[in-house]
Formats: C-alpha cells, sequence, structure tokens
C-alpha cells in the first residue's frame, strides 16, 4: 500500500478484509481499504466488481459478513446509516436518495429534522440553514418549497451534496457524483471536492469518469471480481495501467512507478 | 414540504397553486355543489338539526378516515379498519357487561384497536409482508374474534352511561315551552364531532409539526431514501397502522355507544368508506401523499351524499352507485392534474 502519508497520521477509515456473501456470490472478498484526512481516493472497477458493495457497507446501508471497520483507529459498528452519520460518514447516492415529494429542506434535513423546544418540527429554521446551504453551492437555486420531483436534476444533485455537507462530515463517499450534471455543475462539484478535501476531509469516489479521477483523485484502489487488486498513488499510474487494472485485475507486465520512472 | 397547509402564503397571489391545494378546492367545491343542490331539493336538508345529524354521522368515517390517511401517506393500506371497529366496540360491551366502569371499559377497547393495528406493522414489517394481504387477514381475524366472544350475538343493556359517548352533546339549550314541555332551542355539538374535530387536529398536527409525521411522508414518498437517510422506516409504519387501529377501536366506542349496543357484525365494508373519503381528500394511494383536511372534507362530501340522498328518498343501492362513481372520478381528477 502506498502511504503517502506521515507515519503518525491516523487513517480516517481503515476497512480491513471485509467480506460479504449473497448465498455462494462473494460480492466483496476479503478487502482491505484505507483513507486518510484530506485525500480523494478514486474507487474504480467494473459494476458487479463489488465497490458499491464496498461503499454501502461504510455507509451503513449494508451489513458486511466479515471483517472489520475502523475509524480514526477505534473499531466502530455500523450497523445502519444512522450509526454511518453518528461517525461523521456522509454519502452521496447516485440515485441521490430524495423524498420526491418532500420540498428542499425537508429532504435536507430528512433524519435528522430540527425542532423547537417544545419538540415540534423548527421548519422556520430549516428553511433559513437550507436556503443558506444551498445558495452557497449554487446561487441561482430557487423553488425551495416545491416538491423536489419538479427540480432539475442539477438542483437536486445539489440538496444531495447540501445533506451530506451541512453536518459534521469527516468521511465523504460519493457515488458518481458528477454522472448526471452538466458542465457548469460538474465544475461546481470538482471545485467543492478540492475544497472539502482542502479542510481535511476524506473523499472516496466512485466513478467511471476517468477525467475526474485523474483531476480529483490523490489515489486509487480497484476492485476486481470483489478484490482489491490495486491502491495506487495517482502519479504512479497512467489511464492504461488503470484500465488494465479494471478490465484484467493486473498492471501491464512492463510497469514502473512513473514517479520513479522519472527519477531513474 | 409538499402539503399544503404549510406551504408559503400565496405570494402576491399569483393564481400559481400547489398540487394539493388545487384539489383540496376542487373537493370543496364539489361539497359546496351537494350542499347547495340538496338545499333546493329540501327545505330541510339545510337546517341546524340536520346539519348536526351530517356532522355526526361523518364522525365515524372521519376517524376512520384519519387513521387510513396515515396509513396511505406511508404507501400502505389498511383494509382491517372495519372489522377492528367491531372487536374494538364488542370488547368494551363484554367489559361494561362485566361491570368494568365504561370508561376504562373503552380505554380497553381502544387498546385492543391499537394492539390490531400493532399487529398490522409488525406482520408488514417484519414479516415483509404486502399491507393489502396483511390487513386483510386481520380483517378476517378481527371479524372472527368479535363474532366468536359474542356468539354472533349484540350485546345490550348496557346501561345509560354507556350511551353517552354517542349521545350526548355539548351546548345542548332546552327551555321549558309555555305549555310545560321542553322545547330544545339548540340540540347541541354532538359529542363525536367534538372528538372527532379534536383528532383530526391532533392528527393534522402530527403529520405537519412532528418528526414522526415528515418522517411518514418520506415513508411513502421514497422508502430506501428515507432508510438511507437514517429514518426508522420499520418504526415509522408500525406507528401508522398501530394509530389505525387505535382510531378504529375510537369510532368503534363511538358507533357501539350510539347504538347502545355492542354489535359484532357493525362496520361492514367501513373501510371501503374510509378509503374513498381519504381518495377523494386527494391522498395518493402510491402514498407520499394525502392530507387531513383533504380526508374531513372526503369524509363529508360522503356524508352529506348519503344524507341528502336520504332525505331525497334514494335509494341505499343507488348511493353506493353514486359512491362508488365519484371515488373512480376524484382519482381521476388527480391523474389528469398530475399529468399536466
Amino acid at each position: 500500500m502506498n502511504l503517502h502519508h506521515a507515519p503518525s497520521s491516523t487513517p480516517l477509515v481503515e476497512m480491513v478484509d471485509i467480506e460479504k456473501h449473497f448465498g455462494g456470490i462473494r460480492a466483496v472478498n476479503g478487502v482491505t481499504l484505507d483513507l486518510y484526512p484530506g485525500e480523494v481516493v478514486g474507487v474504480l472497477g467494473h459494476n458487479g466488481a463489488g465497490k458499491s458493495c464496498l461503499m454501502r457497507i461504510l455507509s451503513g446501508a449494508m451489513i458486511p459478513s466479515k471483517g472489520q471497520v475502523r475509524i480514526n483507529g477505534q473499531d466502530a459498528q455500523i450497523h445502519s446509516p444512522h450509526d454511518a452519520r453518528d461517525l461523521g460518514i456522509e454519502t452521496i447516492y447516485q440515485t441521490l436518495a430524495l423524498a420526491d415529494h418532500l420540498d428542499a429542506p425537508s429532504n435536507l434535513f430528512l433524519g435528522r429534522e430540527l425542532k423547537t423546544r417544545f419538540g415540534s418540527l423548527d421548519d422556520g429554521r430549516m428553511m433559513r440553514e437550507a436556503v443558506d446551504v444551498l445558495k452557497r453551492l449554487n446561487p441561482n437555486f430557487k423553488n425551495l418549497s416545491d416538491p423536489v420531483s419538479s427540480l432539475s436534476g442539477g438542483q437536486r444533485q445539489v440538496i444531495a451534496i447540501a445533506r451530506a455537507i451541512y453536518f459534521d462530515v469527516k468521511i465523504l463517499i460519493m457515488d458518481e457524483p458528477t454522472a448526471a450534471l452538466g458542465p457548469s455543475e460538474t465544475a461546481m462539484v470538482s471545485k467543492l471536492i478540492k475544497q472539502l478535501r482542502d479542510d481535511g476531509i476524506g473523499i472516496l469516489l466512485v466513478s467511471h469518469d476517468m477525467h475526474d479521477v485523474f483531476e480529483l483523485c490523490d489515489r486509487v484502489v480497484v476492485m476486481n471480481k470483489g478484490k482489491n487488486v490495486g491502491s495506487h498513488r495517482i502519479e504512479d499510474v497512467t489511464k492504461d495501467d488503470v484500465l488494465s487494472l479494471i478490465i484484467k485485475g493486473q498492471l501491464p507486465d512492463d510497469w514502473v512507478p512513473r514517479s520513479q520512472e522519472t527519477v531513474q | 414540504m409538499a402539503e399544503t397547509d404549510r406551504s408559503p402564503p400565496l405570494v402576491g397571489w399569483n393564481l400559481k397553486l400547489s398540487a394539493s391545494s388545487f384539489h383540496k378546492l376542487s373537493a370543496l367545491f364539489t361539497l359546496a355543489c351537494l350542499i347547495i343542490v340538496f338545499s333546493f331539493g329540501n327545505p330541510a336538508f339545510f337546517s341546524i338539526n340536520n346539519g348536526l345529524t351530517v356532522l355526526l354521522q361523518t364522525a365515524v368515517i372521519g376517524l376512520l378516515g384519519i387513521g387510513m390517511t396515515l396509513v396511505i401517506i406511508t404507501g400502505g393500506i389498511d383494509l382491517s379498519v372495519g372489522s377492528v371497529l367491531a372487536l374494538s366496540g364488542t370488547v368494551t360491551g363484554l367489559c361494561v357487561k362485566a361491570g368494568i366502569p365504561v370508561a376504562p371499559s373503552m380505554a380497553i377497547g381502544v387498546c385492543v384497536g391499537a394492539a390490531c393495528g400493532l399487529f398490522n406493522g409488525f406482520v408488514i414489517t417484519k414479516m415483509r409482508i404486502t399491507p393489502f394481504v396483511a390487513t386483510l387477514g386481520m380483517m378476517l381475524i378481527a371479524r372472527g374474534v368479535a363474532l366468536q366472544l359474542t356468539g354472533a350475538a349484540p350485546i345490550s343493556r348496557l346501561g345509560e352511561a354507556f350511551g353517552v359517548l354517542g349521545n350526548g352533546s355539548l351546548f345542548r339549550i332546552i327551555e321549558k315551552g309555555a305549555n310545560g314541555f321542553p322545547k330544545v332551542v339548540f340540540p347541541g355539538i354532538p359529542y363525536p364531532v367534538i372528538l372527532l374535530a379534536i383528532v383530526a387536529v391532533a392528527a393534522a398536527y402530527l403529520l405537519n409539526r412532528r418528526q414522526i409525521g415528515r418522517h411518514i411522508y418520506a415513508t411513502g414518498s421514497n422508502e430506501e431514501a428515507a432508510r438511507l437517510s437514517g429514518v426508522a422506516v420499520d418504526r415509522t409504519k408500525m406507528i401508522a397502522y398501530t394509530l389505525s387501529g387505535a382510531l378504529a377501536g375510537l369510532s368503534g366506542n363511538v358507533l357501539m355507544s350510539r347504538l347502545i349496543t355492542a354489535q359484532p357484525n357493525e362496520g361492514v365494508m367501513y373501510e371501503l368508506d374510509a378509503i374513498a373519503a381519504a381518495v377523494i381528500g386527494g391522498a395518493s394511494l402510491m402514498g407520499g401523499i394525502g392530507n387531513i383536511s383533504g380526508t374531513m372534507i372526503g369524509a363529508f362530501i360522503i356524508g352529506v351524499l348519503r344524507n341528502g340522498l336520504n332525505m331525497a328518498g334514494v335509494s341505499a343501492f343507488i348511493q353506493q352507485i353514486l359512491i362508488g362513481f365519484i371515488v373512480i372520478l376524484a382519482v381521476y381528477i388527480d391523474q389528469i392534474r398530475n399529468r399536466r
């Protein structure tokens, strides 16, 4: 494993020997993965390589058959999305996971509603906070009290992102965050990822888009048939190397780390 | 939130109505039309006395409809409310017969209803049986238990106190007439109507202002999203079904109290009236949409229609036919609106 951080720094996330079986199928087969503060790690692989499964385990949507998860060096029991959120793990799902009939503030605070001291919902405050965070992400955001089903794909994405970063996020899982977006919105997401990284947040980026991966990631982890077949600093590999890992599960035979290549 | 009750004030009245307020207005318009038509048909229709009768008749359907609305918003359905109503009423009747005072007896009846609802919720969330099948099962179970407990015979002579909830009223004004006989100046607001109003306000508060209400909408809107957002989806559904069962129990007590007899055969097909009230009021059987005020309007449309047609001498069979068409029409209008 390439550890380009100082040895003293504790990994934010350590997933050790994670296995997930569905009947006889091993969707995830002994995967070990770590993530450091302020690092963007691309998680790559074919559809069905087990990357979504692995991410769902970390976000609490799925319980592993075997293996351990440590957060900040401490053993963590993540049995539900609620547990994950309590540990500062936020997830932006590819499906966005929005309740279509509710408006933007209700979605933003879903499961973590703000309440008045009488225990009823504080919709006024939730609306103000939502305006604040949504306008920061997209100054043109309108129609905050419409059901989110009537909003554009970009606006819906903004709500999903806002929901992940509004609360005290430490670990962010992004599943294909730019797949449904136009160019300007993609640029916004890229900028945001860099900003969050600079704030010391660890980001796991699941993506098929090589351009995004090479632009944003510090490291890539490639999965193939439920196994982690390679974890490399982005400077050490080319797009062809990564594609070889994704498709064949191994690096080209003549591969040498590019950073060392230049030294020689 | 999508629901109108709290959508922002119509800024500058730009005629941009939210979907559900459009539906509510059209339902309200229908109700007004019905009242006007029946008033022309029969002068006795538009009177305080008859108005109170309609309110009284609507109370039971209204209470069932409120519970049904909660369940429908979660994306489910509760077919058991008619039977649970009968079971709860009979249990209360049996308790009174056994010498337990009326108030605790009624509390026991409501608890039995809540227990039936909780069982529904358990079967649906833990055994993963669809709401339609689970509550269909409960419909048969509750009716069967009610009939078994009583040997299918009504329990009568339950005492005057048992009839107070269903027959009593508030602000009843009686004057002594010139001839010495009492003359009813104002018949008073029947207790069932007051109960309905309290329950409706409480349920609307629950749905719109409490976390559980928000979670009920979220669950029906997108169950997977709600779960991933940390909403305890199973718990939310259990609460909705339990409340529906408890309200069925409450309406059972109201109905049996009005008859001063516990009838194990009461409430057959009431679940359909409750569903009709919710659907006419704008609730979507796909979940995520619906509100209490709409359901109240729906319940009153059914109540007014029944009462008006009765006074016009239209047979009960024709009434069923008409209500059937109205349900279809309400859903059809809703679909057209959504397609726009």
